[in-house]
């Protein structure tokens, strides 16, 4: 033990080289591990994270100010199934103003201190100071209108005058949710700042969030509340697994790409390590058989490798996890932002468990399986042939690329590659990952601008929305008839819809110009205004079980006396509610929910459209009743984001696969010394030299790109297909530009190239004497 | 005749580990054109480095080395490999062939490193060579498919493939039984007297005594030389240096 000992410090300290890249490989791949789990552990269950650090109320009642006094609250708040409330909250309706669009919000008092229960997450800035007009937006407002965190926002008071207030910081709250019920943005304030621009108490609403013994106690919760209050005194109320559901639907998009990623990391790195080590050992065929010659036993023989390189291991895997640790917050506190939750560092113990055993594990298993091959080599023959085994052939690729002429250099890199199969193919199959990750980016993205072109795929058939207040139903479909640029419209309704099982979730009622729009209609067929015919997310028909063709019995907006039978005709791309929605005809049903009318517009415009006239026209005055608002982007900016997140990724496993090219180049220099000096004595030039690697390593990565092409277009289809499922869309049309899938083949020649041309050029200085020398 | 090698106060200093090494003691050697030289001595004498210095492997410290008018102290890495290539033959004792290459392609390699487009002409030259040296049947089988005296005609094809001005041998037959080393040695006297400048490294009085001439090393310094032919004043002399 002691003689393996004495090798091993000699193998380390005299062999820097050597030690270095199993030293550099362990802690790059620790590294990329940890950011690889980090983002993983990141993606964890965001909504349950969030919803414990800020203590979030399980059931969120809104009164009816008319049947709710004070003390009924304290009586709520006695019942035993309450365990925390956030005592009584404030609000108003108002309306904002940002980047020239209006918008109608519910501006909530905060109270002075941060509270209990309910906390928010700032995702940015601050809370509003007491005494200072201040507001912090809600994070879906700022989704939807990118509102200037530091700027100022337009928004009304009681009497109609608009002032401007500075926006001090954005944040998250956990019972915010309209899957179920109807609820705008929120904007906070402080309680004077409130009192200031609605003086009337009176006509705030009120509300309060409950934390409950028994989280799955809501609609028990809800039973007593309703026994203790007027019938009518709850208007509604969130119930926190509606919004958790919802949340974690959010997520899923972030999950699904992340998570991929994340396992393409992992995958990768364990690739480096295994390739690299066993390379490593490979190359030191012709050592074994020295040792076994002076009198090492197999078994010592495999001590001494695993051990050097386990030692190597151990210390190189700390120092990536230390490095990934400090590395992780750059990209995942926006991971973790975009998720609505907090960023968890790379901390725990069972991430620093398997970042400090996996990588060492693999080089184990790597070590072992290539020293036990070197073991079993007669000694005679790994002293004279090393790792360049005696029956290698001149493969039949390196035979055509002769015969057809092309540069000897590509010839012999060739036979190298073919000569290493295993480890060209773990290099092979590390460019591949890298390929297939662009390609994935590249394909998402000409997907995206498919649909970008086409938004109807998504099921957003318009060009721009008007919302009313005051002004009438008619009126207003007057006034769009004459609006300069107006092509065609109808208008939306949506109301509230239960079944016999009381299940609930959104209607569509639609009435007006349908056939002008593109509705994509993904089964079946467009519905008839004015019958009972209706077409229906795939959401819902997987939720309720339906198929198209069947028949459908509602009650809408609580009309229990009225249940009205509709035939589901088809099934078109429903954006919202997790595809969840139902689209029927107002005038059909209109009679049987008397005294609601539509309040939203959806508006085709002319190609030739003036936006400026058409808002002047709709807009006009001081104080317009009308909104209209122009649909630019029909993607969230999360879409965005992950565009970026996954290109970023594909850029590290393209630098994983770089670093992979240079192992091999590296070690392929190391075993093929005396090859190159035999080369450079009958006349092979430094540069012919430094071609055979280069060629060899380009030629790898035109083979990788050549089926990471394919396999890229393929995965990337199959996983929208899933995405499309859960969204309720149909078939995926994917797309990649072609320029650029064309432009990819370059680019993994050029980085394969790239991460052979160091190796390279050590090989063109390699010096014939010593080699000739060292026989 | 025409001096095709011409090494004036040939200096090469080795170090290692910080410890100076001087293997040519300032030699001085001038070869004509179409002779058949040996060079003796024993391990240590600076033979084989001098070799190396006269085929462009490597540079001296001190001195100058001239092979068919071209300087080699002057010339960079691309000019020697490309001067090795057309003007130089090696044959080494360990034969140096690349394993993973046939016994054709090893000897058609530096042909195609110097021109790839004349592939025919190449083949018909290698052809020739291999069928010269009594090696044809093997030109698809690799060089660990043949014996030591095959690989050493396969290396000696492969020197001869660019038609070269100087032919370096280094302990031709040190690797080979005597009838294999014996056939080797036939080869290469068969190339003298078609014309080849041949140099050869040896300590083996035998192999020497094909030679024309015989120069002896000894500790950096040429000490004596003798006319080839017979082996025994060689062997004799080569006792006297121990």
């Amino acid at each position: 033990m002691q003689a393996i000992w004495q090798k091993v410090k000699a193998d380390i300290l005299t062999r820097p080289l050597i030690s270095l890249l199993v030293f550099v490989t362990v802690a790059t791949s620790s590294m990329l591990l940890t950011l690889a789990l980090a983002t993983l552990t990141n993606l964890n269950a965001p909504y349950d994270r969030s919803f414990e650090e800020l203590n979030a109320a399980h059931l969120w009642l809104y009164f009816d100010r008319s049947f709710v006094q004070q003390r009924d609250v304290e009586r709520i708040e006695a019942l035993p199934i309450v365990a925390q409330s956030t005592g009584l909250r404030y609000n108003a309706m108002s309306q904002v103003r940002i980047h020239g669009s209006r918008t109608w919000v519910s501006l909530r008092a905060l109270p002075e201190e941060t509270p209990e229960v309910n906390r928010l997450l700032i995702i940015e800035g601050q809370r509003p100071r007491s005494r200072e007009d201040e507001l912090l937006v809600s994070k879906d407002l700022d989704d939807l209108y990118e509102v200037p965190i530091g700027g100022s926002i337009g928004i009304a008071k009681a009497d109609g005058e608009e002032i401007l207030l500075p926006v001090v910081g954005l944040a998250y709250n956990a019972m915010w949710d309209t899957y179920r019920s109807d609820q705008p943005p929120y904007v906070y304030v402080s309680l004077d700042t409130l009192q200031s621009l609605y003086p009337d108490e009176s006509s705030w609403g009120w509300s309060v969030g409950l934390r409950l013994t028994d989280p799955d106690g809501v609609e028990d919760a809800l039973a007593q509340i309703e026994q203790l209050l007027h019938e009518d005194a709850v208007e509604s109320h969130t119930d926190w697994r509606d919004v958790r559901r919802s949340a974690i639907f959010g997520a899923r998009l972030n999950f699904i790409f992340l998570g991929a990623f994340s396992f393409f990391t992992i995958l990768a790195t364990i690739l480096v390590v295994a390739s690299s080590i066993g390379s490593i050992v490979l190359s030191q065929y012709r050592q074994i058989g020295i040792l076994k010659a002076i009198g090492f036993t197999q078994r010592q023989v495999l001590w001494l490798y695993v051990g050097q390189y386990l030692l190597l291991s151990f210390i190189g895997a700390p120092i990536g996890l230390l490095g990934g640790v400090l590395l992780s917050p750059l990209p995942l506190k926006n991971v973790a932002a975009s998720l609505s939750t907090t960023f968890r560092p790379p901390i725990e113990p069972h991430l620093i468990a398997i970042v400090l055993t996996v990588p060492p594990g693999v080089v184990l298993l790597s070590t072992l399986s290539a020293a036990v091959r070197g073991a079993k080599l007669p000694i005679i023959q790994a002293i004279a042939t090393g790792a360049e085994a005696p029956e290698e052939n001149d493969s039949w690729l390196g035979r055509t690329i002769s015969r057809l002429g092309l540069p000897i250099v590509l010839t012999l890199g060739v036979n190298e590659i073919l000569a290493n199969a295993l480890r060209s193919l773990m290099t092979g199959v590390n460019l591949t990952l890298g390929v297939l990750g662009i390609v994935f980016g590249l394909t998402l993205n000409g997907t995206l601008d498919v649909y970008r072109q086409n938004p109807s795929l998504l099921g957003i058939v318009h060009d721009a929305q008007v919302t009313r207040q005051r002004t009438g139903d008619l009126q207003t479909c007057h006034l769009l008839e004459r609006a300069p640029g107006v092509d065609a419209f109808y208008s939306e309704l949506r109301l509230e819809a239960e079944i016999p099982e009381e299940r609930a979730f959104t209607v569509r009622a639609v009435d007006g110009d349908l056939h002008a729009f593109p509705f994509h209609i993904s089964e079946g067929r467009m519905l008839r205004p004015n019958t009972n015919e209706a077409i229906a997310g795939r959401g819902l028909l997987n939720w309720l079980d339906l198929s198209v063709g069947d028949e459908v019995t509602l009650v809408l907006e609580d009309r229990e006396t009225h249940p009205i039978v509709f035939k589901i005709v088809g099934q078109y791309p429903e954006p919202a509610n997790m595809g969840q929605m139902m689209m029927v005809s107002w005038p059909a049903i209109d009679r049987w929910v008397q005294g609601l009318e539509p309040r939203t517009y959806l508006l085709q415009l002319t190609p030739d459209h003036d936006p400026e006239r058409l808002k002047a026209f709709l807009e006009p005055g001081r104080d317009p009743d009308l909104n209209l608002t122009f649909l630019e982007n029909a993607f969230p900016d999360d879409v965005v984001y992950l565009q970026m997140a996954i290109f970023g990724l594909s850029v590290i496993l393209i630098g994983i696969a770089l670093i992979n090219v240079f192992n091999t180049t590296l070690l392929a220099m190391q075993e093929k010394m005396r090859t190159i000096g035999i080369l450079k004595t009958i006349g092979m030039t430094p540069l012919q030299v430094l071609g055979m690697f280069t060629m060899a390593a380009g030629f790898l990565g035109f083979l990788a790109t050549l089926l990471g092409l394919p396999l890229g277009i393929s995965f990337t289809k199959g996983l929208l297909t899933v995405l499309s499922s859960h969204f309720g869309f149909g078939e995926v049309v994917v797309n990649i530009h072609p320029l650029y899938a064309f432009l990819l083949v370059p680019l993994m020649i050029g980085v394969s190239i790239l991460g052979s041309l160091i190796p390279g050029r050590w090989a063109t200085r390699v010096s014939i004497v010593d080699v000739l020398r060292s026989e | 005749m025409n001096t095709l090698v011409k090494a004036t106060d040939v200096q090469k200093v080795y170090t290692t580990g910080g410890v100076a090494f001087e293997a040519l003691k300032g030699v001085s050697l001038a070869i004509e054109e179409g002779c058949f030289w040996a060079i003796m001595g024993h391990s240590g004498s600076g033979k084989s480095t001098l070799l190396h210095l006269i085929g462009g492997l490597d540079q001296p410290t001190a001195g100058s080395v001239r092979v068919n008018e071209h300087d080699l102290t002057t010339m960079n890495e691309t000019e020697l490999a490309k001067f090795r290539r057309k003007h130089i033959g090696f044959i080494f004792q360990f034969f140096n062939l690349v394993d993973n290459l046939s016994v054709r392609a090893n000897v058609e390699l530096p042909a195609l490193l110097a021109n790839s487009r004349n592939r025919s002409q190449i083949r018909t030259r290698s052809d020739r060579l291999l069928e010269r040296l009594g090696i044809d049947r093997h030109a698809d089988k690799h060089p660990w498919e043949l014996s030591g005296g095959e690989q050493q005609r396969v290396a000696i094809a492969r020197a001869l493939i660019n038609a070269p001005t100087l032919l370096l041998a280094d302990e031709p037959t040190g690797n080979l039984d005597s009838n294999s080393g014996e056939r080797v040695l036939r080869i290469l006297q068969e190339c003298h007297e078609s014309g080849q400048t041949i140099l050869m490294v040896t300590h083996d009085p035998l192999a020497a005594a094909e030679a024309k001439r015989v120069l002896f090393l000894h500790d950096g310094e040429f000490v004596g030389a003798l006319p080839g032919g017979d082996p025994e004043p060689i062997a004799k002399r080569m006792t006297e240096l121990k």
